[in-house]
């Protein structure tokens, strides 16, 4: 880890003195201390503040985490603006640079942006308020202690005001406390209110960069075409023929790596990119498939069936599930089927990188910055200062541009061409090529006694997994039993997973493995409700003592007048799930209308701790609503080795006129902030299926659904 | 590769392409106007949504050459200063989330909005239905569009 010491800070004071700045950086045991110090130009970020305050006021926030919808962009810096006693519409946001040493991990992954750096930016607001105060203090010779601080300014009894700008030469002499005193929430003014975003206006005239907005002098673009059968090997191709065509300069061979298995492809660089796409398109190449072709759905499938008939590894047990079931009359078994999904990101995957014997540098959209530093470094042996990160807004990531493997390939072809690439995917690339979220089977089997309690109840995974995707290793891991709830309190409980490894490449996908496990989960609770004879919500509560999961299932029954007589002709279905920290429960309405079950209303009640801001938390909610319900309609097929559906005309996003009425509803809490950003979307296949058997007594056991019944 | 002359916001263009390259390409890359989406390639999605002469047309999918002496309009040339009616709504109503396609929703409501001032949901359905968002900004969409239509 870089270390940057108080005396860089000074050498810089020496420059101009103009602004103070305000980070942290880990000492020499790891432990995070606060640093400040004046610098002459506050964008030299890798100086590592969070915070530059001008003498002529202007206060600048650096955001260092990247943006791609889930609005940290604004949530970041509303923490430190609270604590520094500053409003939003005073200061300017700027991503800082990619510096793992200096900022810690900046990948945005598992909604956990918050969660982590919360206390963290706590501090650092405060440390730079009380250094505030204090210059204040110093100036009128008088006690901290009558120095307030209030929306950008010290004043004291008297009615004396500075403006912060005017304190920051004073402020840049003392040094910051590592635990300055924070604010009670009672106090907070900004977190928790929904203050507009500064990235929107920046996204309704053009004005936002997302990566593949990025030119750079002298680059070359690239189209890949990879084998439609994973993992097939370039045989030969027609080269020479592809290169006479207009615009093109070069057609190489490339590969990227995806967990641990190369991947290959024929590049066809150009002067723009659609010069490239139609040159990749004339391209021939034979592939060896290796009998890969002869995998498809139906096998994948089948083999699952094989493997539930085996024990796997148990991921989590009490009590002694065999035996109940030894002696069980009546075992209620049920199995749910989920496909592989895609990401699609709206902004294809792309990426612009240079490398040259004695740097690289990264142009694009990523969630990963400091990996993909890592990885320029690592495979061009090269330092980490010699590797420079440029991070844009993503247009969307959920999950794939966590991956460093579009990097690759740019980085592999810029290194063959000897300039910058911009490698653009097509919409058909990212559809057939992955990684996706995992298909799976689900098989739970469960007891239920006289009195309607359940006494045994087993859940078994059989899917592939996302770390353990190739070698010999069997052994399936806990990550398989994401948003299984094993709070319930049923005294036979076992979770097992049986691992599949097969030759599609899966990745983290919104919510992970909480985007299939509930589905079987919470439908299952729903069918043993229906068995016992109990309302399902009732039969939840009953094997709940969990103040958090009580409390999202009794608000969203409240809010849904849940025990108001059932209206004829709706549905009505619940679920309750915990990701990220943060737990909450769904109601789905549906309704017949003509040969189609349509969900008509979604509400949620969601409690996750302290919430920054609502509205984005609301935004959350509803993105994640609606990508769950657009995977509930729709999913990627396999024949022959190979993804069948190829654009959005074969596997259609949800479209507005399918988007239900969507009500959330924040719970208020003290509990420290957990993460929103895939909340939501665990619940809404299980609860939709559970209000489709409400309405018309079928289960519906198999994603994707079909709504004509 | 001949020259062709676009009208785009206002300015005649003259560029050296392919005349049968999509109108997006020659705008993003030739012209240096980026605000005009690639999203499908093949007008699935709407992220490339222009207008050609006042309506909305998909520019993925339409050779630069058949664009030539047509009036075209792209986000940027929405209006100077962020606040068509439209743009006003979506920063009211706190629309974007990543923000990729909202400059294909944007120009598809605003065109909507010039002929059918007063939509009701049906409208936004209809003419709204095929401009996909990842990131499911789809009520606020609608509450923004109805906003709009009162300004």
């Amino acid at each position: 880890m870089e270390t940057i010491s108080r005396r860089k800070f000074i050498l810089l004071t020496s420059a101009a003195g103009a602004f103070l700045a305000i980070g942290y950086v880990p000492d020499a045991s790891g432990k995070e201390k606060l640093i400040s110090g004046l610098t002459s130009d506050p964008s030299k970020v890798d100086l590592n503040q969070f915070i530059a305050i001008g003498t002529d006021g202007s206060i600048v926030l650096f955001n260092h985490r990247p943006e791609m919808g889930q609005g940290t962009y604004q949530s970041i810096p509303m923490i430190l603006a609270e604590e520094l006693e500053v409003s939003m519409d005073k200061v300017e946001i700027r991503p800082s640079a990619a510096n793992q040493g200096l900022y810690g991990n900046q990948m945005v992954v598992g909604s956990r942006s918050i969660q982590t750096e919360f206390e963290k930016l706590r501090k650092m607001g405060a440390a730079a308020r009380e250094m505030l105060r204090q210059a204040a203090a110093n100036k009128w010779k008088i006690s901290i202690d009558e120095c307030r601080a209030t929306n950008g300014t010290v004043v004291n009894k008297s009615g004396n005001v500075f403006a912060y700008g005017e304190l920051v030469e004073e402020a840049g002499k003392i040094t910051p406390s590592d635990n300055p005193p924070l604010k009670k929430r009672s106090e907070f003014t900004i977190i928790g209110t929904s203050v507009a975003r500064k990235d929107i206006p920046l996204k309704t005239n053009g004005e936002a960069k997302f990566g593949i907005d990025i030119t750079v002098p002298g680059m070359l673009f690239a189209s890949i075409e990879r084998s439609p059968v994973f993992l097939g090997k370039v045989m030969a191709f027609n080269k020479d023929e592809v290169l006479k065509m207009q615009g093109v300069r070069f057609v190489f061979q490339t590969s990227r790596e995806v967990y641990s298995q190369k991947r290959e492809g024929i590049a066809v660089l150009a002067d723009n990119y659609w010069y490239a796409l139609r040159a990749r398109k004339a391209l021939k190449i034979q592939w060896d498939t290796q009998g890969l072709e002869n995998i498809s759905g139906e096998t994948i499938l089948a083999d699952s069936y094989e493997g539930a008939k085996g024990d796997g590894d148990e991921l989590f047990g009490k009590g002694d599930v065999k035996s109940i079931f030894k002696d069980a009359k009546n075992i209620i078994e049920a199995a749910y089927e989920t496909p592989y999904q895609a990401h699609v990101p709206m902004e294809p995957m792309n990426a612009i990188v240079s490398v040259t014997d004695k740097e690289a540098t990264f142009w694009g959209s990523t969630q990963n910055p400091n990996g993909i530093r890592s990885f320029l470094a690592k495979i061009y042996n090269l330092s980490e200062e010699q590797v420079k990160i440029n991070y844009t807004f993503m247009g969307g990531g959920f999950g794939r541009r966590s991956m460093t493997d579009v990097v690759e390939e740019a980085a592999d072809l810029s290194k063959k061409s000897g300039v910058p690439v911009k490698v653009i995917w097509t919409r058909e690339d990212d559809q057939t090529q992955g990684p996706f979220r995992a298909c799976s089977l689900n098989v739970c089997r469960a007891v239920i006694d006289d009195k309607g309690k359940v006494t045994a109840l087993e859940h078994k995974v059989i899917a592939q997994e996302i770390q353990n995707q190739t070698g010999p290793n069997m052994k399936a891991g806990r990550m398989l039993m994401g948003g299984i709830n094993t709070d319930f309190q049923i005294p036979n409980l076992s979770v097992r997973g049986i691992l599949k490894k097969r030759h599609i490449p899966i990745s983290y996908w919104r919510g992970v493995y909480h985007s299939t496990n509930p589905f079987a989960h919470e439908c299952f609770i729903d069918e043993l409700a229906h068995q016992a004879g109990k309302d399902p919500l009732q039969f939840r509560l009953d094997m709940l003592d969990h103040p958090r999961y009580r409390r999202v299932l009794e608000s969203v029954a409240q809010k849904t007048n849940w025990h108001a007589t059932k209206k004829k002709g709706i549905g009505r279905g619940i679920a309750a799930v915990e990701r990220s920290g943060a737990y909450f429960a769904m109601v789905v309405e549906v309704e017949q209308r003509g040969n189609k079950i349509v969900p008509t209303r979604i509400t949620t009640a969601i409690d996750l701790g302290i919430c920054i801001n609502p509205d984005t938390v609301r935004a959350q909610v509803e993105g994640s609503i609606v990508m769950g319900l657009g995977a509930v309609y729709a999913g990627l097929t396999v024949k022959q080795g190979a993804i069948v559906e190829q654009n959005f005309h074969t596997y259609p996003l949800l479209k507005i006129n399918q988007c239900p009425e969507i009500i959330t509803y924040i719970l208020d809490s003290d509990a420290p902030p957990d993460g929103a950003g895939e909340a939501g979307l665990p619940t809404v296949a299980p609860a939709l299926a559970n209000a489709i058997f409400d309405l018309t007594g079928k289960r519906v056991r198999k994603l994707p659904m079909n709504m004509e019944m | 590769m001949s020259k062709i002359l676009l009208h785009v916001n206002g300015q005649a263009r003259e560029i050296d392409i392919d005349p049968q390259m999509p109108l997006l390409w020659a705008i993003r890359d030739f012209i240096g106007l980026t605000g005009t989406k690639f999203g499908c390639g093949i007008s699935q999605c709407g992220a490339c949504i222009l207008h050609l002469d006042g309506v909305p047309a998909r520019s993925c999918a339409i050779p630069s050459s058949s664009a030539v002496g047509k009036k075209i309009v792209t986000i940027e040339g929405l209006s100077e200063n962020n606040d068509h009616a439209v743009q006003l709504a979506w920063i009211a109503e706190q629309v974007p989330q990543c923000g990729y396609c909202q400059s294909g929703q944007i120009m598809s409501a605003a065109a909507l909005l010039k002929k059918n001032p007063n939509p009701s949901d049906g409208d936004i359905d209809a003419a709204m239905g095929s401009v996909l968002c990842r990131c499911g900004t789809y009520p606020r969409i609608k509450r923004a569009i109805k906003q709009a239509s009162k300004m």
